[in-house]
């Protein structure tokens, strides 16, 4: 016993590494892969074609520039309005639900989200097409006579985005959701209120938190968003992912491709900044407690 | 167990150091039917005459060659692009002059020759249309493509700045052959605002060819392989060669490419008389090396775009390498309008 204890207590006699030593490593690998290429970057978007800021005065200065990146916002705008309103009641169900069947639910989710992107957008693509399986049937069915416009166009980026956003917000908000005192709801019922008043004022209040992280991190991820966009919708419909990759490898024109990277990465750092200023980084999927 | 292991591991590091002492060089272009045809055409041949592993890299992109070749470190030895970036890219630095004591190019078609490429293979933007949608009359000419009354419905067209839909635009509003350089872009972007609501862009080929099979878009302007390969699956495709747009690929060696040497070569054997005449057997594509003709089979060789040269109209590429960026960047910001 005696040895053992001493055994214990002689890497407490050693001197601990600083704090920064630990970190180092990871530090020098965000350095190198992130933040030397990101300085790089905005090295190019201000020194190519010629020195200045001419990049930029064109981007927010061209309509064309301007439209896209509202249009960005719109898409994700929807894609995120379109995922709470779906994916709460997901969310709620995969809470509550006994654990045989919340698994077979939770397994659905999970294998939907690690099928391939691309056969995933594909799917879509053959489900909303002119001629594809939900037209023929609405047509056969008689509900319709001409088939609706679901790609190429707001409609199929907005179907397609949201279904892949999905898992994001569901599976957070679950763990919220979870984490609500069931005892809660039942003192809610015995003091009168209705399931409809349970649900506006205990329930979705509770779980506001979770929400509010959930949809943001969707908003944020949405801002970026590339093969979707660029698959599903139209070229009236244009995200600046897309944007980006049109002028970095089709134009060549690294200098404003830097220049509008460099905005989307601003944009999405200050919404970061929100996001860990209103919830907090530790956090961030465990609210509601 | 952990013998098994050191094993394995032995024979894996056998593996790498006998592939390190065969030549090893890189092919890049844009995948699909098209680079499965040059890996059989070209690549495996090149591996049984020379005893050079030729590794397949893709999709092309422009990005990544100027990534390369302003870092030094160049992977791509030979690389399939489009006809105008090549010319624009030889003038920019971004290319290797090719070696013409190596490749022969008394036998190739001079429209495709450059000091710093040479063709790869050449299309043509047709007319094509399902016409087990549309009927056996489907449109004829481009002015009937733009004719949203006499065929109305989704048309598609190729969505990257590149020659052939502005051609197609101005020949549609009666610009004749002849008159169509300098490009009148506001004519042409005029012209294609008529049909711009009827448009679903096609990005690459496998792409436009399951829009024209499913009848998404019963008609559009296609290259000409992509239907042949539709029309062999038995789709009921119908064409129009009226005023077909020519158009090539080309090959080029990236500035500083490692395999310099072996890059010269494997273009030798690509643009030889039968390494063309395979690739046009293989894809309906045309060969750019004029004795590729006699050795190609007489039915085949009536359907290819070298044979529809009638009524044919040549995409400027020299023009569209001057102009590149400035056309790009207009046609990007007319199609997010």
């Amino acid at each position: 016993m005696t040895s053992t204890t001493s055994f214990v207590q002689e890497p407490k006699q050693r001197r601990r590494p600083t704090g920064f030593a630990y970190i180092a490593p990871a530090l020098l690998l965000i350095a190198l892969f992130f933040v030397v290429p990101i300085a790089s970057l905005l090295l190019r978007s201000v020194l190519e074609p010629t020195p200045g800021i001419g990049n930029y005065a064109e981007l927010f200065g061209s309509s064309t520039y301007v439209r896209i990146f509202a249009n960005t916002f719109l898409v994700s705008a929807l894609v995120t309005l379109l995922s709470v309103v779906i994916g709460f009641p997901v969310a709620w169900l995969l809470a509550i639900i006994p654990n045989r069947w919340g698994s077979v639910l939770f397994a659905i989710i999970l294998l939907s989200m690690w099928t391939n992107l691309l056969a995933r957008t594909y799917a879509w693509m053959v489900l909303l097409q002119r001629t594809g399986v939900i037209n023929k049937t609405l047509i056969g069915l008689g509900l319709i006579d001409q088939p609706l416009v679901m790609v190429n166009n707001l409609i199929g980026v907005t179907i397609g985005m949201t279904y892949i956003m999905l898992p994001f917000i569901i599976l957070p908000l679950r763990g919220v959701i979870k984490g609500i005192e069931p005892g809660i709801l039942q003192a809610a019922a015995l003091c009168g209120a209705t399931k409809w008043q349970s649900l506006w004022r205990v329930l979705i209040p509770l779980a506001l938190p979770g929400i509010a992280s959930g949809a943001l991190m969707v908003f944020v991820m949405s801002l970026g968003y590339f093969v979707t966009p660029a698959l599903l919708g139209g070229t009236a419909n244009m995200m600046v992912a897309e944007m980006i990759a049109q002028l970095v490898q089709s134009l060549v024109n690294w200098g404003m491709g830097g220049a509008a990277a460099l905005v989307l990465l601003v944009i999405t750092l200050l919404l970061y900044a929100l996001q860990l200023r209103l919830f907090g980084v530790g956090r961030i999927g465990q609210e509601g407690q | 167990m952990r013998k098994s292991f050191i094993m394995a591991v032995a024979a894996i590091a056998i593996t790498f150091t006998a592939q390190a002492n065969a030549a090893e060089m890189v092919f890049t272009s844009w995948g699909g039917t098209t680079q499965d045809a040059q890996k059989a055409a070209w690549a495996e041949k090149f591996t049984a005459e020379t005893n050079t592993n030729v590794l397949q890299d893709g999709p092309t992109d422009y990005g990544k060659i100027k990534a390369m070749v302003e870092s030094g470190n160049v992977s791509w030895d030979v690389v399939d692009v489009e006809g105008d970036y090549a010319v624009q890219a030889g003038n920019k630095g971004m290319l290797e002059k090719l070696d013409f004591s190596v490749i022969d190019k008394s036998k190739l078609d001079p429209r495709f020759v450059t000091d710093y490429s040479v063709g790869s293979f050449y299309y043509s933007f047709v007319i094509g249309f399902n016409a087990d949608a549309v009927g056996a009359e489907g449109p004829k000419t481009w002015a009937d493509l733009f004719d949203t009354t006499k065929f109305p419905g989704k048309r598609t067209f190729y969505k990257w700045s590149a020659p052939g839909v502005i051609e197609a635009a101005l020949l549609a509003d009666g610009v004749t052959p002849d008159k169509l350089y300098p490009l009148d872009l506001d004519r042409a972007f005029k012209k294609l605002d008529t049909i711009k609501k009827d448009i679903i862009w096609w990005s690459g080929g496998a792409q436009s060819q399951q829009l024209l099979a499913s009848a998404e878009a019963p008609y559009g302007m296609f290259w000409n392989g992509r239907l042949t390969a539709l029309k062999a699956t038995g789709v009921n495709v119908g064409e129009s060669w009226e005023q077909n747009i020519t158009a090539a690929d080309a090959l080029v060696v990236p500035k500083s490419a490692k395999n310099r040497d072996l890059a010269m070569k494997f273009i030798a054997l690509a643009t030889s008389a039968k390494g063309q005449a395979e690739m046009a057997t293989a894809t309906g594509y045309a060969p750019v090396n004029t004795e590729s003709g006699q050795l190609m089979d007489a039915a085949l060789r009536k359907t290819l775009p070298d044979q529809q040269a009638t009524s044919q109209v040549n995409a400027d590429m020299r023009y569209w390498a001057e102009h590149r960026d400035e056309i790009g960047e207009r046609w990007y910001a007319w199609q997010a309008k």
